[in-house]
Formats: C-alpha cells, structure tokens, sequence
C-alpha cells in the first residue's frame, strides 16, 4: 500500500508541527502550506490524497482555497478536511459549501485526527 | 508525548511573533489606518494564539482570547465600531493576552481576576451597540459574549453540534448499548460527491462496528443517456449486527455527510435474526481496502459499459417492492463474488467514481517522488523558510571564520618572489578570497534578525510607564528593520528596557513642568537603530530635562566614586551614571529602582562587544547610543605587537596610526602623558606598560593607535608594532579562563598564536575612573 500523501494547510506553525507529527507518525507523508495560495501551489505540482486546512489564514483563506480546489478539473473528489476552532460553526458551514469533506476540530486529538482521515480517504 | 516541549518551544516562538505583529498593527490602527486587512490580521494573531493555547491546554489564556476574539469578530463584521475607546481597549487587550502568554510559558499563574475588567468591558460594548442597534437581537449578543469557554484538549464529541445533546441522553440510557440489530436507511442527495464524500467509506466504518450487510436500492439508476457520472443514484439499506453500538456512533460515522443525504436509523430486537436469511452481501469487519482499489482510469469505463448496463437492465424491470427487489438485484449483481470487498463492491454498484478519479492523482503521485518521502515519511514544500537549531548556525559561523582566517594566512604567506613565479596559485587564492568572503557574509546573513523583535516590546513598556509615573509619553521607533546578529539582538531586550525606564522615569518631566518650560504635554522617547559600518548604533534618545549633573555629582562624590576635590567635566558627570554602584537612590521610584542601574546596563553590553554613551543637554534632553558589533562571532583588526607578544585591537575602533617619533607628547602634572593631535589633547595609554610586558622596542621605532572610544573620546594607545590587518574569529575569554580588565576577548591567528583583543571603551574608563577617584 503506497504511503498517503497529506497536505496540511494552515498559517500557526504550532499546529503544522503537530499535525506534521501525528501525521508522520502514523506513516502518512506529510506536504505543508502557511495559506491557501501556497496550497494551491503545492496542489498544482504534487498529487496527494487529502488535505487538511485552517480556515482563518492570511492571503488566501480556507473558504477560498476550498471553492479554488474544487473548481479545479481533477480535484473534486479530492478530501479535504476543515480544521475549525469550537466557535467557527457559521465558518464550518461555509467551508462545507465550498466543497469541503469533513473537519477536524482544533485542538485535535491525534488518534481522532488519523481516523477521521481514514473516514474520507480510500 | 515526549514531543510537548518541542511543541510548546516552537508555540512561544510564534506568540512572540504574533505579539509583535499585534503591536505593530495597533500602532498603525492609532495613526488611523483602521483598514479591513489590519483588523483580519490581528483577528488572526489572536486566534491563532488561541488554538495553540487550546492544544496546550492553557485555559486562561483561552478564556480571554476568545472574549477577545469575539470582540475583535464584532469590530471585524461592523457590529462595534473601531473607535479610539475601542483601540485602547484592543491594545490592553494585547497586553493581557502577552501576559497570559508569559504566565504559560512560565507557568507562573496570574490572578483569577486579571483580565477580568477588559472582559467586562467587551461584554459591555456589546450590549451597548446591540441595544442601539435591535432590541431583539441584544439578548443574543451578550449570551455570545457571556458564554464561558472551557477549552478541552480532546474533545471531538464536541463536534457533533445538533446530535450532541440527544446523544448525550443515549449515552446517558445504558438501554442503548444491547447488543444489537440495526437497520439503517442511507439515501444520499445527488451531490453527495461533490465534497468528495463516499459511501464506500462510510460502509467501511460501519464495517469497523460490527457485521454487515448492505442492501443497494437502484431504481434511481437512470438510462445511460440521462446519467450524470457525478451524482449519486443509489441508496442502501443496511443491516448491522453488533454487540455494542450506540445510535451515536453510527450516527457518528455519517457526520460528514450530514445535510447531504437522508438517514433513518431503527433498532430492531436485541436478538438478531440469521444473517445467513438476509440475501445480501455479508461483508466481515473490518476490511481494509486493497490496492486494487486504485482502478486505473480505463476501469471506469469498463464499467460503465458492462456492469452498468447490466445493472441498468435490473432497474427497468417492473417496479417490486424495494425490500424485496433489491436484495434479488444485490444478489445476482454479486452472484460472482459472494464475499466482496469494499472496493469491489465499489467497482461493481457505484456509478460515480471517486476511487476511479483518485486513481490517476495516485499513480501520478507515486511517478512523481519515487523514494522521496519514503526514508522520512514527510517533505515540506511550498515552505519557504526553515528553522534550525542555531548551535547548529553557530558551528557553521565559527568554521567560516577559521576558513576565513585561514584564507588570510595563506594570503600573508604569499612573499613576492612566489607571487612573480606562481601567477596561477595567485589567482586562485584571489578567488578564493573573494569566495570565503561571500560564505562569510551569506552565513551572517543567516543569524542577522531585525531589531524589530526587540523594538516591538517597548511600546507597551512606555505605555505602563507614563501610566505609573502619571506623564504623558510617546514613543517613536525608527529603523526597526535594521538587523543584527539574533545573539546580539537577545541581549538587547535587558538594556533597552532600563534605559527606556531611565529616560521615562528621570528624564521625561511631568506634563506640567513641561508646559512651564515651555515644551509639549508629551514627552517624547525616539529609539532608532541604524548601521554604522560595522556595528549597529541603537539610540534612545528623549526630550525630557537631561541629567542633572549637579546632583548626579553630588550623589558620586558622596559615594566615594569621585574625589571630594576632582573637578570632572560636564561628559564626565554625565558618565558617571555608568559607574559601579552608582544610582541617585532618594530619587527612585518603584520603575527603575529595581537594583538595576546603568551599571548593569554597561556590563551587559561590553559583554556583547558594545559600548554605551551618554550625552545630555540640561532641560532638552538625553541621548544615549548603543554601538554595538554586527556579530559576535568574525571582528576586523589590526594586528599589533606589545612586547613579543600579538594583539588585536578592533578596526573599528582605530582613527589612525602614526609613528611615535612623529607623534607630539607632552607630560602632565600627574606623570602621565598625553598626545596632541591637532590641536585635541588624548589620554596615552602605553600597553606593554599597562600589560606589563618586557623588550619594548626603541622609542621612535613604536607606533601610536589612535582609537575613539565611544562619544569621540580618543585614546591614544602605545603598542611596539604594526603587523597587518585581518579578520579574526572571537574567543571568549570568559568562558575559556576568566574577565580580564582591558581586554575583550582572545582569537586564534594563523601561525596558532592566540592573540589577545584589546578593549579600548575599557581601558579608556578604567583610567577615567582612576583619575576621577
């Protein structure tokens, strides 16, 4: 079984660091992005098989890197996972308008997180 | 987890910059940029401060940043308007979330009620705007800002929103975890797919639950002219045997698609029927997908022609009841494969394609980093910065100044008779200069930080200042861009803040002596930095009454550190501030009588190879400069000889060199001697005399250095001869033996001479202190 591939999306490099480590841990290879454009840029040149965005980032948002991802030709069936913060549920509904799969509440529990991904991940 | 500490490192490093961004946004805001990106920006800061905070689980820093956060979401969506009272507010609200920062980081936990009043004051500003604004709505909005926050490091139930509650009550019922039969209806909408949500997944996870049995109901199919391969046709009807699952846990695993599709769960009898009975696919759980689930593209049509078709031809028959129909339909569907798996099943009745569509990403994924990625399991990309362990940095800094001493070495050894017969060699070691140079810079480059981290800290010191000492402030920061070595730049925070308390407390006068001086309510305190070839000059500079040089003697002389008779000039005075001791005891307040005085602020930064100097005008003002090395690690000097032995003074400190059979001397009253260089009489300082070394060379033979110590004190120092100039790798004499007067450090030549660094600022002040004395 080849490795997943994650792209983590979010401008706190606290949460990157944790997400890169839960995420390496349980043997996922792990692409990061500090906003939504450096996400699309990775999106344009790497294949991956989910990614995981923050909503609130500078440049470009989650809502708007979502809707970008979406609305490019070979990533609708791409999962992508909304990291939000308890108090986002109005953020949470946009970003499930935009396209998004599923989400991850912040803070996140590791073992949740890797189930979760393997709840919209083949 | 053993990774916390590297987790909670790397989160204080960000609040330290997200502070200082949240200053640097407020100081633009009070000068009226009150634009949408300002505010997003520090909307960010603090809720990014408080998702690191919530995963660490500090709650109290919690608590007030989201109140903060809900103030700021408010004045970010037009509910509350950014006025000035509001920007006063936000900016003390930064100092509390700093506090808040510092408290967790130290562990130090501050009061229950700090923070408390600013709370009250967001929660009073929505009440006042929603009351102005609806009625009905006001109720809402304190509720918002009353809730109180308990942040939970794993809390994921929390998610479930509206099944929450009723959950809560099944958990609360034991009744619910019979062992069990459920059936459970999934009608996706259409759309199911568009957010890449799958049934196939969903089934898997129910798999993870207990025994299932799946049910496709395909009436919905369409003729192959009107399918749509991105909608959802199909719905199931699922049996679930299991020992001990809730409604909530299956409802759970549908989270994702809630709002996407139609579900209807039912418990049937605690003791279940046969599955054997159910003519349906029995899938055991769990089961892991196989690779085979990455169908290549072609697949997809195979499907669609063969299996689809076929399907199709079940869904034209006659309409039978579901329940019945379909199974049959399942059944024969399946007929090859009694025990399929997940993607199987997926290839077989799943219209729409989602594992097929990954297919191509996948493979492409796998072309494209064959190995890459596999020894570490991770690759960042699209970063454009790294960060490394500076001891790391500072191996690298330390090699490059060997290599570039080195490179000197060779240079020197190049006597002209080589250099006429190796033009080749000659070349290259040009080159090679030229290439140690550029690595030795680029290298610095990489530790250099802007003052900016340090500068940014010092608003909200000014501001608590004029609050205790009741004067009104402001503080200007220029050239916070300006960079320095970041080990330099981490010894700076110290002196700064107590030269800021000095100018705050002693220099700036209170707004009415101020006014009956005829200068502005608002004392001003500029800090600036800037370059200055090779050091940084840091300037804090105000516009308050200047030392009070009588009392600053009066003060000296009654603590022995002047003689009752010396007559010290104004300069003087003005650097007694500096010395050992000294502080204008009746005269300080609480802010900078803290038993640190400029003493301190002096040692501290000789140790980082800086100076300070002093200069004050009575009743205008006080400046005081910093002069500080670019970096700690790589000094230009000149190589000199005192006695037999090799020192070093720093370049940056050398005015010009005359020979001494050329230079003027003349004797003073106290036997000493002085220089006259046009027409500015200079302290003598002869260093084989000082060091107390043997085998001067002939009087007219020794040179004369003169140096400017800092604030244009010259000094003229004696050494025996000239040898060169080069660059030379600091050692620490401190850490490797002990502090020696007059000397700042020691470095390592070429030949492997150690060579002792001579500290002018220090020679220069020991003898005005034995003269003053």
């Amino acid at each position: 079984m080849t490795t997943l591939r994650v792209l983590t999306v979010d401008d706190s490099r606290t949460i990157l660091a944790m997400l890169h480590h839960t995420l390496s841990n349980a043997g996922f290879e792990v692409l990061q992005a500090e906003d939504g454009k450096q996400g699309l840029d990775v999106l344009r040149n790497e294949a991956v098989d989910v990614v995981i965005t923050d909503i609130n980032m500078p440049v470009m948002d989650g809502i708007e890197f979502i809707k970008n991802v979406r609305a490019t030709g070979n990533h609708q069936s791409l999962p992508i996972l909304i990291l939000t913060t308890e108090t986002s549920q109005d953020k949470r509904d946009q970003g499930k308008a935009a396209g998004g799969t599923g989400w991850i509440v912040k803070p996140f529990d590791p073992e949740k997180l890797i189930s979760v991904i393997h709840r919209v991940v083949h | 987890m053993s990774d916390l500490d590297d987790f909670k490192a790397t989160y204080f490093d960000e609040c330290s910059e997200l502070l200082t961004e949240l200053e640097e946004q407020f100081a633009a805001i009070e000068a009226g940029e009150r634009d949408a990106d300002r505010l997003n920006a520090v909307f960010r800061a603090i809720h990014s401060i408080k998702g690191g905070a919530g995963a660490f689980g500090f709650s109290a820093l919690v608590g007030f940043a989201h109140a903060y956060e809900t103030l700021l979401d408010y004045v970010r969506d037009g509910r509350i308007e950014l006025s000035d009272d509001v920007v006063v507010l936000c900016i003390r609200a930064n100092d509390i979330v700093a506090d808040h920062v510092k408290a967790a980081q130290t562990g130090e936990a501050l009061p229950a009620e700090y923070g408390m009043d600013e709370k009250a004051r967001f929660d009073a500003l929505a009440r006042g705007e929603s009351i102005a604004d609806d009625d009905d709505m006001s109720g809402e909005h304190v509720e918002e800002f009353d809730i109180e926050f308990t942040p939970v490091m794993v809390n994921l139930d929390a998610m479930y929103d509206d099944e929450a509650a009723a959950d809560d009550a099944f958990d609360i019922a034991p009744m619910q975890l019979d062992a069990g039969h459920w059936e459970i209806r999934f009608t996706p909408h259409r759309a199911l797919y568009a957010r890449a949500n799958d049934p196939l997944l969903l089934f898997r996870e129910l798999a993870a639950l207990g025994e299932l049995h799946v049910r496709p109901i395909l009436e919905e199919i369409p003729p192959l002219s009107d399918f749509e391969p991105f909608a959802v046709y199909c719905s199931w009807e699922i049996t679930m045997v299991s020992d001990n699952v809730t409604e909530t846990m299956i409802r759970e695993v549908f989270e994702f698609v809630e709002g996407d599709c139609d579900i209807a769960i039912a418990q049937l009898g605690a003791a279940p029927a046969a599955p054997a009975a159910i003519p349906a696919t029995t899938i055991a759980a769990p089961v892991p997908p196989p690779a085979s689930a990455v169908a290549p593209e072609d697949d997809l049509l195979a499907l669609a022609d063969d299996e689809v078709a076929h399907l199709l031809d079940f869904s034209a028959e006659p309409a039978a009841p579901a329940p019945t129909a379909a199974p049959v339909v399942a059944q024969d569907a399946f007929e090859e494969a009694p025990s399929l798996s997940f993607a199987e099943l997926a290839d077989t009745i799943m219209p729409a394609a989602p594992a097929a569509k990954a297919a191509p990403v996948k493979l492409a994924a796998a072309a494209a980093a064959p190995a890459e990625g596999e020894e570490n399991g991770n690759r960042s990309v699209g970063v454009q910065s790294i960060r490394v362990d500076l001891d790391k940095v500072d191996r690298v800094v330390n090699m490059v100044g060997e290599l570039v001493i080195t490179q000197s070495m060779l240079t020197q050894q190049m006597d002209e008779t080589l250099r006429a017969r190796y033009t080749e060699l000659v070349r290259g070691l040009e080159v090679l200069a030229q290439t140690t140079r550029g690595l030795q810079d680029s290298v610095m480059a990489i530790r250099a930080q802007p003052v900016k981290s340090v500068f940014s800290r010092m608003p909200r010191l000014v501001r608590e200042l004029a609050t205790k000492t009741s004067k009104k402030i402001k503080l200007e920061t220029i050239g916070e861009n300006t960079e320095i070595d970041k080990t330099i730049i981490e010894q700076l925070s110290d002196p700064l803040t107590q030269m800021i308390r000095n100018s705050a407390d002693h220099g700036i006068e209170t707004p009415d002596k101020r006014l009956a001086r005829g200068k502005s309510e608002t004392g001003t305190i500029r800090l600036s930095a800037e370059q200055a070839g090779g050091n940084i000059l840091i300037i804090v500079e105000d516009d308050g009454g200047g030392i009070n040089r009588e009392r600053v003697l009066q003060v000296a002389r009654d603590k022995g550190i002047v003689a009752p008779d010396a007559q010290p000039t104004d300069e003087q005075i003005d650097q007694l501030i500096f010395a050992p001791g000294f502080s204008t005891a009746e005269a300080l307040s609480d802010i900078s009588g803290r038993g640190v005085g400029m003493d301190v602020v002096l040692s501290n930064i000789k140790k980082i190879g800086g100076s300070v100097h002093v200069r004050s005008w009575t009743g205008k003002g006080c400046r005081m400069t910093l002069r500080l090395p670019l970096t700690l690690a790589v000094l230009d000097v000149m190589l000199v000889k005192v006695g037999e032995s090799p020192y070093v003074v720093p370049l940056s400190s050398i005015v010009e060199t005359i020979q001494c059979s050329r230079a003027s001397f003349e004797r003073v009253p106290s036997g000493g001697q002085v220089l006259q260089v046009r027409g500015e009489y200079v302290q003598v300082i002869d260093l084989a005399q000082r060091f107390q070394m043997t085998g001067e060379a002939e009087p007219e033979n020794r040179f004369v250095v003169l140096c400017e110590a800092e604030g244009s004190h010259k000094v003229a120092l004696i050494v025996d001869d000239i040898i060169g100039q080069q660059q030379v790798v600091i050692k620490s004499l401190e850490e490797n033996f002990e502090r020696v007067d007059g000397i700042a450090g020691g470095t390592i030549l070429g030949d492997d001479n150690v060579a002792l660094i001579v500290d002018v600022q220090g020679l220069k002040t020991s003898i005005v202190h034995k003269n003053a004395a």
